[in-house]
């Protein structure tokens, strides 16, 4: 539809005349430092993940196996207390070939962000990137197995996890 | 583990501590434009008139907030005023303690209206008063970038 407006109101400007300080502007970055409380369940996993495992809860009540794990069962609001440890492996539930970056610059290699659905785990998943594989190539169901960062340099993340290749 | 389970050693609980990178770039606008170029280049504090309403704006203004008319007609005012309102912070913007407490005014420079919030210098916090004159006390032509804090601050008179 703009493509049939011959010309806006108002001064266009462009990234370069910022750039060169043709017009003047006011800058701020602020300081937006968090610290995020990962709760109970979240530590645990975390704390599992620096191990080079994957953990889960079991709800007694609805029998399902969750990851990431809860202290509450979000299907039937039963307090959830039985780990699980549950395989590397998985499924892709669903996935997305990106070639634009978090901050909307462009990317010549895509990253692949998939929903992982965890072997012994309940229905979901958690989200991940896939990698060691032609995009094309990407199928909803095909099986994965995680990558692992060496345990040196794991710190208690879900990047622990490098990515998932196919199986 | 359960909801009414205790973390056993401090170091299980987990903190994610991380930073959200948002930088913005604000244009001033072309009042805004001509009257800190004006600021830069002249040392001059200028305002926009609105003939219909016998209003000098300052900080000036594009559009007559009361009549909506285009103003056009820009003229010069002195650099001294009165402190309308003003605060005394003791903290940094990221709560830290500032060594020295400073004092931001809202000054209403002679002859305009509206107000520009700077900084009061060359006083104690005890000594400012809502009504008191105040002067601008510019930066030297050199160092001045086209900014609002081209004005060092205002000092009294």
């Amino acid at each position: 539809m703009s493509a049939n407006i011959e010309s806006f109101p108002g001064t266009p400007l462009s990234q370069d005349d910022l750039d060169e300080g043709k017009v003047l502007t006011t800058y701020w970055r602020p300081k937006l430092k968090y610290g995020w409380d990962a709760g109970v369940a979240i530590s645990r996993y975390l704390e599992e993940l620096k191990n080079g495992r994957i953990i889960g809860v079991r709800c007694s009540q609805c029998r399902r196996v969750v990851v990431p794990p809860r202290v509450v069962c979000e299907w039937c609001w039963e307090p959830i207390d039985e780990w699980v440890y549950l395989e590397d492996t998985g499924t892709v539930n669903t996935f997305s070939v990106c070639y634009i970056r978090w901050d909307a610059s462009r990317a010549k290699e895509p990253q692949i962000p998939a929903v992982i659905e965890i072997d012994g785990a309940s229905k979901a998943g958690f989200l991940h990137l896939l990698d060691e594989v032609n995009p094309d190539d990407v199928k909803i169901g095909m099986k994965v197995q995680a990558v692992w960062k060496p345990a040196p340099e794991r710190v208690g993340s879900i990047t622990d996890i490098r990515y998932f290749k196919p199986l | 583990m359960s909801l009414i389970e205790r973390l056993q050693k401090v170091e299980d609980a987990k903190v994610w501590y991380d930073d959200i990178p948002i930088e913005n770039e604000y244009t001033v606008g072309i009042a805004g434009e001509r009257f800190l170029r004006t600021l830069k280049e002249q040392g001059v504090i200028m305002g926009t008139v609105c003939p219909n309403c016998d209003l000098t704006y300052v900080p000036p203004s594009m559009y007559c907030e009361r009549c909506f008319a285009e103003l056009d007609e820009w003229v010069e005012v002195p650099s001294t005023g009165v402190v309308d309102t003003y605060t005394v912070l003791t903290r940094s913007l990221e709560g830290e303690p500032l060594g020295e407490p400073q004092v931001l005014a809202l000054i209403r420079l002679e002859g305009a209206h509206g107000g520009l919030v700077h900084r009061l210098g060359e006083i104690t916090p005890e000594e400012v008063e809502i009504g008191m004159a105040v002067q601008a006390v510019l930066k030297p032509a050199n160092e001045r970038q086209g900014s609002i804090l081209d004005i060092e601050h205002f000092k009294p008179v």
